[in-house]
């Protein structure tokens, strides 16, 4: 009985640390450059890994530096990273019903963690089942250590290597584009995206890039949500695209 | 830098973001959702992840510096979505997302 429960468990880690290790990958890629940044803003060693770690933000890691090194006043920078980072607040929400009944303690370990890649990997495995939250916590932590060691090592290596920001950036913009590509679609789902797409790039065209994405995104779940409600049709198309993600195991 | 300046940017941007990440899931994780916001997270998946690759994809300084370097991250991106779609593999989608896009860059 031990016995099963025990290889039950190994089986859980085992399938936890596969479903992260594609976030891991595009970590290494994108951490590296961004210590390598830090380090040329004038962060120490120990001051990059303990932002890093603080923080957990892809985006505000870049950020950070970029700004400090266009002469930005602290303020500023502070700013923009709490603007770029209010999307969070989605996935926070929409995770949450996965979470009922779960201690708080647990709750806020997960949301704590929880990034772009890492909301769409777990919620693949959530809506198909058999996930447990301390499974998606793993796949959050998993990433997590990786994003904070690439990105120390990184400082660590200093200007000594140079890494092209936009070829390592583009991992992420292909794991974006695979969990979208992965997406059950209907009729209000493809207009809401293709609304959230055309919010985004009204944003940048205004030259308010930073809240682009949160702005975009709510612009296109409202729209959404102003479609008409879920016809046969939409049903329909639903459950078709639905059925061979059942047993698709990543 | 100074660790003044360090502590005040950590301490804000930490903050501000555990409170974004955490806040919401905690006050709704144990709560019966009313209909329209539960169809409305329902959009969440899709309207995010559109807005991140449309975020990484659209660029207006680089539509600003001529159609090649507008183009050359938009034909990375397709080969991607063929990828996606055939496979629904993460790993295999950054190998040949990143291969693709390194290997316009460098030789055109």
């Amino acid at each position: 009985m031990a016995n099963e429960q025990q290889q039950i468990r190994g089986q859980r880690m085992a399938a936890t640390f596969k479903a992260a290790l594609p976030i891991m990958l595009g970590y290494i890629v994108l951490g590296l450059p961004a210590g390598i940044l830090c380090h040329t803003a004038g962060m120490s060693v120990l001051q990059t890994f303990l932002l890093t770690a603080c923080m957990y933000s892809g985006a505000g890691q870049y950020m950070v530096p970029n700004m400090l090194l266009a002469g930005s006043p602290v303020g500023a920078v502070m700013a923009s990273v709490a603007l770029v980072n209010t999307r969070q607040m989605l996935y926070a929400s929409s995770l949450a019903p996965f979470f009922k009944g779960v201690g708080k303690g647990l709750s806020t370990l997960f949301a704590g963690t929880v990034t772009d890649e890492s909301f769409g990997v777990n919620l693949f495995h959530l809506e198909v089942g058999n996930w447990t939250p301390w499974q998606a916590t793993g796949v959050n932590l998993f990433s997590f250590a990786t994003w904070v060691a690439s990105v120390t090592a990184g400082a660590v290596i200093g200007s000594s290597v140079s890494i092209p920001t936009a070829i390592a950036s583009f991992a992420m913009t292909s794991i974006f584009i695979c969990l979208l590509a992965s997406q059950r679609f209907n009729a209000s789902k493809a207009v809401a995206g293709l609304a959230a797409a055309a919010g985004v790039i009204a944003c940048k065209l205004l030259g308010v890039g930073g809240v682009a994405i949160f702005a975009g995104a709510v612009f296109g779940i409202v729209v959404g949500m102003l479609m008409p409600l879920r016809n046969s049709t939409d049903q329909h198309q639903g459950d078709a695209a639905a059925s061979p993600r059942k047993g698709d195991e990543r | 830098m100074a660790w003044s300046t360090f502590w005040i940017i950590a301490a804000v941007c930490a903050g501000s973001i555990f409170a974004f990440r955490t806040v919401p899931l905690l006050l709704l994780a144990n709560r019966e959702l009313p209909q329209g916001l539960a169809r409305a997270l329902d959009f969440v998946p899709v309207c995010a992840f559109a807005a991140l690759v449309t975020n990484d994809l659209f660029n207006p300084v680089t539509f600003a510096a001529g159609i090649w370097p507008a183009v050359m991250p938009l034909i990375a991106a397709l080969a991607v979505v063929a990828v996606a779609v055939k496979t629904k593999s993460l790993a295999l989608c950054i190998v040949v997302g990143v291969g693709v896009y390194a290997l316009l860059m460098l030789v055109l």
